[in-house]
């Protein structure tokens, strides 16, 4: 019996995990190049999801074309949140006031902005759900069930993530990109345009939190605060001390078993304050992440 | 601003307070109490936000322990609430010292995100602790007294939250002007620095932490005085970015400025009662617009421009 419970929690958690993984990889990047923390990451799923569900209502086009598409769209809302609104904020601060408080305070305006937004559109106000991507048989790997849906919610976060490595790994710009997260400074001498960069990484985090919105729908309830989910990415990426790239991966599927085996062990209602106890436990006791690093924290 | 300003601007708030529940409906008694416990919650957080520079998110945490307090204390034992909502503001700075303890060793943004899932967690309890807090069906509380009678309506109840707040206004006021201000400045501006002159920074943080839970304790227990009833869902995120705008708006750390803040955020409500959708979208609107343009808010624009005109004339005079 408990065999069972186990499995079908792990196999639920890794599922949930990968999507965990996929929005606390887009909270981090952005953290590592800028320092801000972005509490308007959860709305730009929301945001992504319904593009989704709009596009595939009106047009009726493949799921293919459809993830792309709304990657592009939040990739816009990124960017242009980056130049229009926070190089103003952090060009207007005055000496002495915390340039990054004001930053973080205008991604709460801007979730502000998003879900009353999103709230102006027809279908909004009901919950919905998106269709299926794949309709075929479950799979049975032992006593355990996981859908074909699943796997492809998986193969697609987790190929997504690697793209994002890749693109930062192994390409000239993912490189001037890394080079201005470590030291903007060296990074303007060697003729790196860090303001560009900054916007650029916006983009590319938002590009990713829609794919992450469009493969959590079919999942959750969609509907205008479907946004508070961002906590489960903010307890992951504290998983792996906030900079630690494959710590937070690691902290998302962490983060969705435990979710998991909680609701199944537990109670259902105790699954919504899990990551909060995640947060603050890992704060207390180890706020440099769970995977190694120094304990210095680093001074902004 | 010469001294006579500022005795035409008292006697102006005055005769104000004095006027609404003279002139004013019940209703406008209500929203005048309303903000006035706004008022107090906004100045907490500014203590520890505008003033000491600490980033931190579980004021509606504390608001929530001074309401169930004091209304808990009340309806078991009617005490008056001159001991009621101390008792409750009491517990709101003891959960405050307990928190300040640890979250004082974070910086910045981790002691954003560890206060925001402080208060996440403790939203939760109310939600779920349905034995104390009556859980997700809220707790209907029997009216606060003075010692001599109940406090039944908004009428009655607002010289009691119009003393309260005035005082906690003049505690405020008081504390930015006290070596403890200064050294919650100090720590803004650079912890180092601060170190270097000799005040003991994490004790100092603790402290503005225990202050501001206690007004955030307070203001709960204003809140208690004329209410009948509490629901966890009044002590949400929504409630702390509220406040939060209200500080901005009027200007981090500006005890004048966040008392516009609040009159306007708060009223704001009551002119689009008819644009309700449009809510959110208005308040991140005003937010972010704030942040572009006046980022010193109201008061910080005023006393800016203040400033240079005084410049301008001293120029005119040599």
């Amino acid at each position: 019996m408990w065999d069972v419970f186990l499995l079908q929690g792990l196999a639920g958690g890794l599922v949930t995990g990968s999507i965990y993984a996929l929005i606390a990889l887009s909270l981090v990047i952005i953290y590592k190049s800028t320092q801000v923390i972005n509490f308007a990451g959860g709305e730009i799923v929301m945001i992504g999801a319904y593009l989704a569900m709009f596009i595939l209502f009106f047009t009726g086009i493949s799921y293919w074309i459809v993830v792309p598409l709304c990657a592009l769209g939040t990739f816009i809302v990124g960017i242009s949140f980056e130049r229009v609104v926070l190089t103003r904020v952090k060009g207007r601060q005055m000496a002495g006031q915390s340039i990054l408080v004001a930053m973080v305070i205008a991604t709460v305006g801007l979730s502000y902005v998003l879900k009353g937004f999103v709230r102006l559109f027809p279908y909004t106000e009901e919950v919905r759900s998106l269709p299926p991507m794949v309709d075929s048989a479950p799979i049975f790997i032992g006593p355990a069930v996981i859908t074909m849906q699943d796997v492809v919610i998986v193969v697609v976060a987790v190929a997504s993530m690697s793209a994002t490595w890749m693109f930062f790994q192994f390409t000239p710009l993912g490189r001037a990109l890394r080079a201005t997260a470590d030291n903007s400074r060296a990074a303007v001498l060697v003729g790196i345009p860090i303001a560009r960069m900054s916007a650029l990484v916006w983009g590319i985090a938002c590009g990713l939190s829609a794919i992450a919105g469009i493969l959590i729908a079919p999942k959750v309830l969609m509907t205008p605060d479907m946004g508070t989910l961002i906590i489960l990415a903010f307890a992951a990426a504290i998983i792996g001390g906030f900079t630690n790239i494959p710590g937070i991966i690691v902290g998302g599927f962490l983060l969705g078993i435990v979710e998991n085996i909680v609701g199944l062990t537990i109670s259902s209602n105790a699954i919504s304050v899990t990551p909060f106890v995640v947060i603050i436990l890992v704060l207390l006791l180890r706020p440099q992440g769970l995977f190694g690093g120094s304990s210095e924290v680093k001074k902004v | 601003m010469p001294r006579t300003a500022h005795m035409g601007i008292a006697a102006l708030v005055l005769a104000v307070l004095v006027a609404i529940p003279v002139l004013g409906s019940v209703y406008v008694v209500y929203i005048a109490n309303l903000l006035m416990m706004y008022a107090v919650l906004a100045i907490g957080l500014d203590i520890l936000l505008g003033r000491a520079g600490q980033f931190a998110f579980a004021h509606t945490a504390f608001f929530g322990i001074g309401i169930y307090t004091t209304a808990l204390i009340n309806n078991f034992t009617g005490l008056p609430f001159v001991l009621t909502i101390p008792a409750g503001a009491a517990l709101a700075g003891l959960v405050g010292v307990a928190i300040a303890l640890p979250a004082t060793r974070l910086r910045h943004l981790y002691l954003g995100l560890a206060t925001f899932a402080f208060a996440e967690v403790a939203q939760w309890v109310f939600n779920n602790w349905e034995v104390v807090t009556g859980g997700a069906n809220g707790l209907r509380f029997r009216p606060s007294n003075t010692g001599f009678m109940e406090i039944t309506n908004d009428i009655e109840a607002y010289p009691f939250v119009v003393i309260i707040t005035l005082l906690m206004i003049w505690i405020a006021r008081n504390l930015n002007r006290s070596k403890l201000g200064r050294s919650f400045e100090a720590i803004k501006e650079s912890e180092s620095v601060a170190l270097a002159s000799g005040i003991s920074v994490n004790r100092t943080k603790a402290i503005a932490f225990t202050i501001s839970a206690v007004f955030a304790g307070v203001a709960g227990g204003i809140f208690t005085l004329f209410q009948s009833f509490v629901h966890p869902d009044l002590l949400g995120f929504d409630t702390l970015v509220l406040v939060l705008s209200m500080i901005v708006i009027g200007g981090l750390g500006t005890l004048p400025g966040i008392l516009l803040g609040v009159l306007i955020l708060g009223l704001l409500p009551e002119v689009m009662r008819d644009l309700e959708v449009f809510q959110e979208l208005i308040y991140g609107i005003i937010l972010i617009a704030f942040l572009m343009f006046m980022p010193r808010g109201i008061w910080g624009w005023i006393s800016q421009r203040a400033e240079r005109r005084r410049a301008v004339e001293s120029q005119v005079h040599d």
